[in-house]
C-alpha cells in the first residue's frame, strides 16, 4: 500500500500537477486524492486549489462510448465540439469561445498536440486508454509553459502500476455508419519496481456513407493505427524513470461518392481529399525525491515528436513536416514550511517546421530557451495564492514575460472563490489549423507579410482574467454542486482567419479590438440515488476585428444550453441520456449559387442535439456491453457543402460548417477487463 | 425549454418538503470490509426502504446512515448488510453471502491496496 502510494505521489509530483502545488509532503492528503476517484462523481470539481480543476474520471469518459479525445467531450459542457469541415470528418474542440488551438495539451504534463497536430491530433489519444482528464479554464501554471490562453486540458493513461486496473482491457467498438474499432490496454508489473503498458488501438470507416444526400462521402474512409509502450521504474532511492514511445499511422480517403485515392484533380473528375499522417513520439520522465528534505524534488520531462502529412484536397495540396523537442526542468522546495512552495526551472521548446501549401514552401524554425518561478501559499485554510512568472527568448520575436496569478478564497463553507490572470503568447500554425478552409475552393492568402517571422506574422498574445464560484450543497440527503464562472480574453496580438470574402481565406496581424467574454452555469445534483442530472448554460460574446469593423467571429455559438441525466442501477445497468440546445451562428457572406452575386451573412438556425447509452455489466464490471446512439434527432446542416455539384467552380466551399454533418448513429460495444 | 427548467426547479426545492424531520434519525456504526469496491455493495445493501442516505468511509470502517425511523430500524438495516457478507454492528455476516464476495473485499483473509 505505502509503496504504491509512494509511486502514485511521486508520479504525480514529477508531473507537476496543480494540486501538488498544495503540499508534497502532507501524504496523507496524497492518499486521499488517489483514493478519492474511486468513489467520486464522474466529473469533480475541487474546493481545494489556486486553479478550478473540472476532474473527467474514466466514468464520465464511457458515458460517451467515445472513441478519442475530440469525441470524449460530448458531456463536458465546459467545450464545444464541431466539425472543422463537411469532408475530412476531423472535429475541432472550443473552449471560452476560442478555438481548440488556445487551448494547451498535455499528456500527463508534457505539452502533446501542438503545431501540426492542433486539429488532426486529437484523434490521436484513443478513449479506452484514457484514466482522466483535468480541465482548467484561463491561464494556467508557467511551469507547463506560456501558451494556453483559453485553458489546459491534461490527459492522464492508465497506469501500469495501478492494481485497480486490469491485466488486460480489450474494448471493441462498432457504428451504424461503417466504423469499427479495437483497442488494447494491457500492463504488467515486471518487479516490484518496474512495471510497463502497452497500448493499442486500430479503428477503420470502411463504407462510403453519404447521409446528408450531397454527393460527397459524410467521412472519409480511413484506417488509423496507434501504438505505445512505456515503462515505470520507481527505485528505492527516491528515483523516478519513466519513458515511452507512441506511433500513429493514418490514412483518409474522402471527397465525392465515387472518388478513389490518386484519381487527378481535374473538373468533370470526381472531386477528392486524401491524407496520410505518420507520427512518432518519444518521451521520457527522470525525477528524485529527496526523504531527507521533505517537499524537495526536481524532475526533467523530455520529449521529442516527428510529424509528417501529407493531404490533396481537390486540386490543392498541403504537405508538412514537423519536428519538435521539448525539455523541461523542475525543482520543487519548500520556504522554511510546507505552506511555502516555490517550484522553479527551466524549459527548451524547439520546433522545426517545413510545409508546403499549393506548391509554395513555407519553414520555420522556433527555439525557445525560457527560465519560471511559481510561488504557491497554502499556510491557510481560508485561501491560498500561486504566482508565477516565467522570462522565454523566442528565435524569431525575441524576449517576452509571463506572469500569471491564481488565487482561491472560501468565503463560507463548501464553497470556493477564485480568480485568475495570466498573458498567454503562442505561434499561430495557420495552415494547419485551418484545414477546413483547405474543403474550398477559396484561396488562402496571408496580408502583409513579414520578412522573417512565421509565416510573416507576429505572434499571438492575449491576456485572460477570470473569475469562478463553486457552492456544494447537499439538499434531501443528496448531494450537489452548482459552479459558475466568466472569462475574459482580450488579444493583443491575433492571427485574424478572415473569411468574410467568399472567395478566400486572409490571415492578417490583428488591427483593432479582438476579445472574448465568456459565461458559464451548472448544477449537478443526484436527484434520487443513483440518478444524476446535470444542467449547464453557456454563454459567448466572440467578436474580432476584420478589416476595421468589429464582428461577432463566424461559426461561434453564443448560446448553449445542456442537460445529462445518468441512472446506474444496482445490477450494474447504466442508462445515460444528453440533450443539447446550440444556438445559432453567424455565417459570413456566401457565394449565390443560382444566379451568380453573393448572398449576404445570415444566420444560422438553432438546433437540439440528443444522444443516449445504456450499458450492462457482469462478472464486478469484467465485462461490460454498450448501446449507444448519436445525434438522435437526425439533424444535419443544409447545405452542407455549397456549390457541391461543381466541386470544381469558384463557388465550392465546404468550410461553413455549423451543424451535425452526420444523421443518426448507432453503435455498440465490448469492454472486457482480463485480471 | 424555460418550462422544462422552471418544472426542475419546483421539483428540486419542493423535496425538503416530503421529510418530516422528527422522523429521520442518523446513527453509525461500524462495517467490516475493505476498499472502494466492498464500498458499492455495503452501501446499496443499506440502501433499503426508508433509508435516506448511507455512506461507508473504507478508512475507518463506519458507516453513516440516515433514516425514517418510521419505516425501518437500525437492526434492518444492518441485517440486509449483514446477508451480503459484511459484519454490521453486532450482527455477524452471513456465511453464504461472504463466501460469494470477490477474493479483495473478504475482509477476513484478504485484502486490497485500493
Amino acid at each position: 500500500m505505502k509503496k504504491k502510494t509512494g509511486a502514485l505521489l511521486w508520479g504525480g509530483l514529477l508531473l507537476g500537477v496543480h494540486a501538488q502545488a498544495q503540499d508534497t509532503t502532507k501524504s496523507t492528503k496524497q492518499i486521499d486524492e488517489v483514493t478519492i476517484r474511486t468513489r467520486t462523481k464522474s466529473t469533480e470539481i475541487n474546493l481545494l486549489g489556486a486553479i478550478k480543476t473540472e476532474k473527467i474520471g474514466a466514468r464520465e469518459l464511457l458515458k460517451a462510448a467515445c472513441c478519442n479525445l475530440s469525441e470524449s467531450f460530448e458531456t463536458t459542457p465546459s467545450v464545444d465540439v464541431a466539425f472543422t469541415d463537411a469532408v475530412t470528418g476531423y472535429k475541432q474542440i472550443q473552449m471560452l469561445g476560442l478555438t481548440g488551438a488556445h487551448t494547451s495539451f498535455t499528456r500527463e504534463n508534457i505539452p502533446d498536440i501542438r503545431g501540426l497536430a492542433a486539429i488532426t491530433g486529437l484523434t490521436y489519444t484513443p478513449g479506452t486508454w484514457i484514466e482522466g482528464m483535468q480541465l482548467s479554464k484561463g491561464a494556467g501554471s508557467v511551469v507547463n509553459g506560456y501558451e494556453g490562453v483559453a485553458g489546459q486540458i491534461n490527459v492522464e493513461w492508465k497506469k501500469p502500476f495501478s492494481d485497480k486496473e486490469p491485466t488486460a482491457l480489450v474494448n471493441l467498438y462498432q457504428s451504424s455508419q461503417a466504423r469499427t474499432e479495437g483497442n488494447l490496454v494491457y500492463r504488467k508489473q515486471v518487479s516490484e519496481n518496474l512495471s510497463t503498458n502497452l497500448l493499442l488501438h486500430g479503428r477503420s470507416n470502411w463504407a462510403r456513407i453519404d447521409q446528408n444526400g450531397d454527393g460527397f462521402m459524410d467521412q472519409p474512409l480511413d484506417k488509423q493505427f496507434i501504438g505505445a509502450n512505456r515503462w515505470f521504474w520507481f527505485a528505492p532511492s527516491g528515483w523516478e524513470v519513466q519513458g515511452g514511445v507512441k506511433g500513429v499511422y493514418s490514412t483518409n480517403t474522402g471527397g465525392q461518392m465515387d472518388y478513389n485515392r490518386d484519381v487527378p484533380q481535374i473538373s468533370g473528375n470526381p472531386w477528392g481529399y486524401q491524407a496520410d499522417i505518420n507520427r512518432l513520439e518519444g518521451w521520457a520522465k527522470i525525477g528524485r525525491v529527496f526523504p531527507k528534505n521533505p517537499g524537495t524534488s526536481m524532475g526533467l520531462q523530455l520529449s521529442g515528436v516527428y510529424h509528417d502529412q501529407k493531404a490533396q484536397y481537390g486540386t490543392r495540396r498541403y504537405d508538412g513536416k514537423q519536428n519538435s523537442f521539448y525539455a523541461n526542468f523542475i525543482y520543487q522546495t519548500i520556504l522554511g514550511t510546507t505552506d511555502h512552495v516555490l517550484k522553479s526551472g527551466a524549459s527548451m521548446q524547439y520546433d522545426d517546421y517545413a510545409e508546403t501549401l499549393a506548391g509554395t514552401p513555407y519553414g520555420r524554425t522556433e527555439s525557445v530557451p525560457g527560465v519560471f518561478a511559481e510561488y504557491s501559499y497554502n499556510g491557510n485554510e481560508k485561501w491560498n495564492v500561486v504566482a508565477g512568472l516565467r522570462a522565454d527568448y523566442h528565435n524569431l520575436f525575441g524576449a517576452f514575460m509571463t506572469p500569471r496569478l491564481h488565487v482561491r478564497y472560501t468565503p463560507w463553507q463548501k464553497a470556493s472563490l477564485r480568480a485568475s490572470v495570466g498573458r498567454a503568447q503562442r505561434t499561430a500554425n495557420i495552415f494547419a489549423e485551418n484545414i477546413g478552409f483547405m474543403a474550398s475552393n477559396r484561396s488562402f492568402v496571408i496580408a502583409q507579410p513579414e520578412a522573417g517571422l512565421a509565416y510573416g506574422l507576429r505572434p499571438e498574445v492575449a491576456w485572460n482574467s477570470g473569475l469562478n464560484f463553486t457552492q456544494k450543497f447537499r439538499l434531501n440527503y443528496h448531494d450537489g454542486a452548482f459552479s459558475t464562472d466568466y472569462y475574459y480574453t482580450d488579444f493583443q496580438n491575433q492571427i485574424v482567419v478572415d473569411a468574410e470574402n467568399p472567395a478566400s481565406v486572409r490571415f492578417y496581424n490583428l488591427d483593432g479590438r479582438s476579445f472574448a467574454h465568456s459565461v458559464q452555469a451548472q448544477l449537478d445534483y443526484e436527484l434520487i440515488r443513483h440518478l444524476d442530472l446535470r444542467l449547464a448554460y453557456r454563454w459567448y460574446d466572440v467578436r474580432t476585428t476584420y478589416d476595421g469593423v468589429l464582428k461577432e467571429r463566424p461559426l461561434v455559438a453564443a448560446h448553449r444550453g445542456f442537460a445529462n441525466l445518468g441512472y446506474e442501477t444496482r445490477n450494474a445497468w447504466k442508462f445515460d441520456y444528453t440533450v443539447q440546445w446550440i444556438g445559432p451562428k453567424r455565417i459570413p457572406a456566401t457565394f449565390a449559387h443560382h444566379g451568380g452575386g453573393t448572398v449576404a451573412e445570415s444566420n444560422s438556425p438553432s438546433f437540439v442535439q440528443m444522444s443516449a447509452q445504456v450499458s450492462k455489466a457482469w462478472k464486478n464490471g469484467d465485462v461490460e456491453v454498450y448501446l449507444g446512439g448519436e445525434n438522435l434527432t437526425n439533424y444535419m446542416q443544409h447545405p452542407m457543402i455549397l456549390g457541391a455539384d461543381k466541386p470544381f467552380s469558384p463557388g465550392f466551399d465546404g468550410s461553413l460548417i455549423w451543424g451535425p454533418a452526420m444523421g443518426a448513429n448507432v453503435y455498440a460495444g465490448l469492454r472486457w477487463k482480463i485480471q | 425549454m424555460k418550462r422544462f427548467f422552471l418544472f426542475l426547479l419546483i421539483t428540486l426545492f419542493s423535496f425538503p418538503a416530503f421529510a418530516q424531520k422528527e422522523d429521520i434519525k442518523t446513527d453509525t456504526f461500524k462495517v467490516e470490509g475493505n476498499c472502494g469496491m466492498c464500498k458499492k455493495r455495503i452501501e446499496d445493501a443499506a440502501y433499503t426502504k426508508g433509508v435516506k442516505r448511507a455512506d461507508w468511509n473504507p478508512e475507518n470502517h463506519l458507516l453513516v446512515v440516515t433514516y425514517r425511523a418510521s419505516k425501518t430500524n437500525l437492526e434492518t438495516i444492518q441485517r440486509n448488510i449483514a446477508k451480503v457478507g459484511h459484519d454490521a454492528g453486532d450482527i455477524a455476516s452471513d456465511e453464504t453471502g461472504y463466501n460469494k464476495l470477490p477474493d479483495c473485499c473478504q475482509y477476513k483473509t484478504n485484502s486490497c491496496n485500493h
